[in-house]
């Protein structure tokens, strides 16, 4: 756990704190983004955690010790390390760059080759052809990624990572993301990350803290800060698209219904019958191999009246043959195919089969529900 | 008298060389730690290169405590060498990158390991190139000191100059460019071990 204690920062010949009085407490094992414009001293803080920056007054404990009675070259051996700019040394091979702190720990030399491998492989690299290549010979994907592992080597509890996917294309960005949360499931750090991107903050964050000129402005769960922003520099910082943002917190299986009524397309004459029956809104229509082929719905009898003729129907129904998803498919992106198919329902598969129902409605109630609620 | 000639020449060289090397590289990094001392002693260096060879080393003569010779010439050899050898180096070591100076701090490494293991083989190939212009320039000024003294191939150009002897002046000045490609392609070799190879590889 890392804890904050009116910790500020005054730069010389500055008479504006970079930091002031922040007081606040990382848990163990979550990652906490702090997020904020250019110049709110979110970089500043994190340098204070390995006191790569001297704070002008206040404490930092980590696990309840003070870090100014640690030695700053021996903390920093035990706080892992990631910058933007990666700094691999050009001069040294992957594996080398990977054992540095190993070998600042004293590590026999076979345990430090044990270790390289294991973390290249963690990271999804061959440690036969990447160990003894030099950064120049790496894609900067590559270099992210040794630079993650590098930070990794000797095990530390806590890792900075300062806008660590900041340097690398969007595509390789979202996918290194995806690559450290699923390591994150696996080696449970106390983790503090940097990134101007609240998108960014949102996707990784289990805490995000939001900071403006040097204050703390707002610290919480990303649900907490999407549903309830605190002030209208947060609503701000977070944008008109906040409720679609929050969106993307959650699954369609999380507001998923069960299905309430099928048919088979020789049924369609009698689908209104079925459908009142059930007491259902949206009826699947179901293919021989069980396979849906489409819906229709409660409006589309308004519509076309209660006689609508089969093939009325199976038209309808089969132009919404592709409005189906995932379980496992983002809420933000169920509303995008809402939008796109013009309909108020989409399907829910599970392989071939049809599983559940979420609607329009169930979106938008869930998007203005509060955390708690 | 050309082997005398050439043996004190090329010993002459050779000290100055290596009291050059022994005294600008650690100056030169040193100063890298303070910009203030460095703009100081890089304006010297830059001071003396530019005063004329010929009056640097009649200036060393009336020096009491170094008077005519060697020592006077090896003084005056070693302060020429200052800038190109001591700007380099302290060139060389401010140019890495500094992110990686950045990650490295960030990791628990202490400034002396920073400088031995990362700044000075970064530095290699700029160093290098300063300390080869330092060796070559140092061939070819050490020639002037037979003015004050010294027995060097500069005493066959000066008394081929003074009876008007063509072939004294051209293989004088001959051997001195022998040494001093010598040297540089020494150094050279030297240069393509020491330089890191991560440095030289890229991206197939």
């Amino acid at each position: 756990m890392i804890e904050l204690k009116e910790v500020t920062k005054i730069y010389t010949g500055q008479s504006v704190p970079a930091v002031d009085s922040l007081t606040m407490k990382i848990e163990k094992g979550e990652i906490c983004v702090f997020v904020g414009p250019s110049g709110c001293g979110k970089s500043t803080t994190l340098r204070m955690i390995n006191r790569m920056i001297e704070p002008s007054s206040g404490t930092i404990l980590i696990d309840n010790k003070n870090i100014k009675d640690s030695d700053p070259d021996k903390l920093r051996m035990g706080i892992g390390y990631v910058i933007q700019q990666i700094g691999l040394l050009p001069h040294r091979t992957v594996a080398e760059n990977i054992a540095i702190v190993p070998r600042l720990h004293g590590w026999p030399k076979d345990k430090i080759n044990r270790r390289v491998d294991e973390l290249l492989v963690l990271i999804g690299l061959d440690p036969e052809t990447t160990r003894s290549k030099f950064p120049s010979q790496l894609s900067g994907g590559q270099m992210q990624r040794i630079g993650v592992a590098r930070a990794m080597a000797a095990d530390p509890p806590v890792m900075l990572m300062d806008e660590p996917f900041g340097a690398v294309d969007p595509i390789a960005r979202n996918h290194l993301q995806d690559e450290f949360l699923r390591l994150q499931r696996e080696i449970k750090k106390t983790i503090v990350f940097v990134t101007h991107d609240i998108n960014e903050a949102i996707k990784m964050g289990d805490k995000i803290a939001i900071f403006n000129r040097g204050r703390l402005v707002q610290y919480g769960t990303p649900q907490d800060i999407l549903s309830r922003p605190a002030n209208d520099f947060v609503a701000d910082f977070i944008g008109y698209d906040r409720v679609v943002k929050m969106l993307s917190l959650f699954r369609v299986e999380d507001i998923a219904r069960p299905v309430g009524c099928t048919i088979e397309p020789n049924e369609l004459p009698n689908a209104w019958n079925k459908m009142q029956d059930y007491q259902a809104a949206v009826c699947f229509l179901i293919n021989s191999a069980g396979e849906p082929s489409g819906f229709i719905t409660g409006d589309d009898f308004l519509k076309q009246g209660k006689d609508a003729s089969p093939d009325v129907l199976n038209k309808i129904a089969g132009q919404r043959k592709r409005a189906f998803v995932e379980g496992d498919v983002l809420l933000r992106d169920a509303l995008s195919l809402i939008l796109e198919f013009n309909t108020e329902y989409l399907g829910v598969l599970s392989g071939n089969r049809v599983v559940g129902v979420i609607s329009l409605g169930d979106i938008r109630k869930h998007a203005s529900k509060k955390e708690g609620d | 008298m050309i082997m005398e000639y050439t043996e004190n020449h090329f010993s002459l060289v050779l000290a100055a060389v290596i009291i050059s090397l022994l005294l600008w590289v650690p100056v030169g990094v040193l100063i890298t730690r303070n910009e203030k001392l460095a703009s100081m002693v890089l304006n010297i260096a830059n001071t003396i290169f530019c005063i004329p060879s010929l009056s640097l080393f009649a200036v060393m003569v009336t020096i009491p405590a170094l008077g005519l010779g060697r020592r006077s010439a090896l003084v005056a050899l070693v302060l020429y060498s200052m800038m190109p050898l001591g700007r380099n180096v302290y060139q060389g070591v401010k140019v890495v990158d500094k992110s990686v100076i950045e990650a490295a701090r960030g990791m628990g490494m202490n400034s002396w390991r920073i400088l031995w293991e990362i700044q000075l083989p970064l530095a290699t190939p700029v160093i290098f190139a300063g300390f080869r212009i330092a060796v070559v320039m140092t061939t070819g000024i050490a020639a002037i000191a037979t003015y004050i003294g010294e027995r060097n191939l500069g005493r066959l150009i000066a008394e081929g100059l003074t009876r008007f002897n063509i072939e004294m002046i051209v293989s004088g000045a001959l051997l001195i460019a022998l040494i001093a490609i010598a040297l540089d392609t020494v150094l050279g070799i030297i240069e393509k071990q020491i330089v890191p190879k991560g440095l030289k590889v890229r991206r197939s």
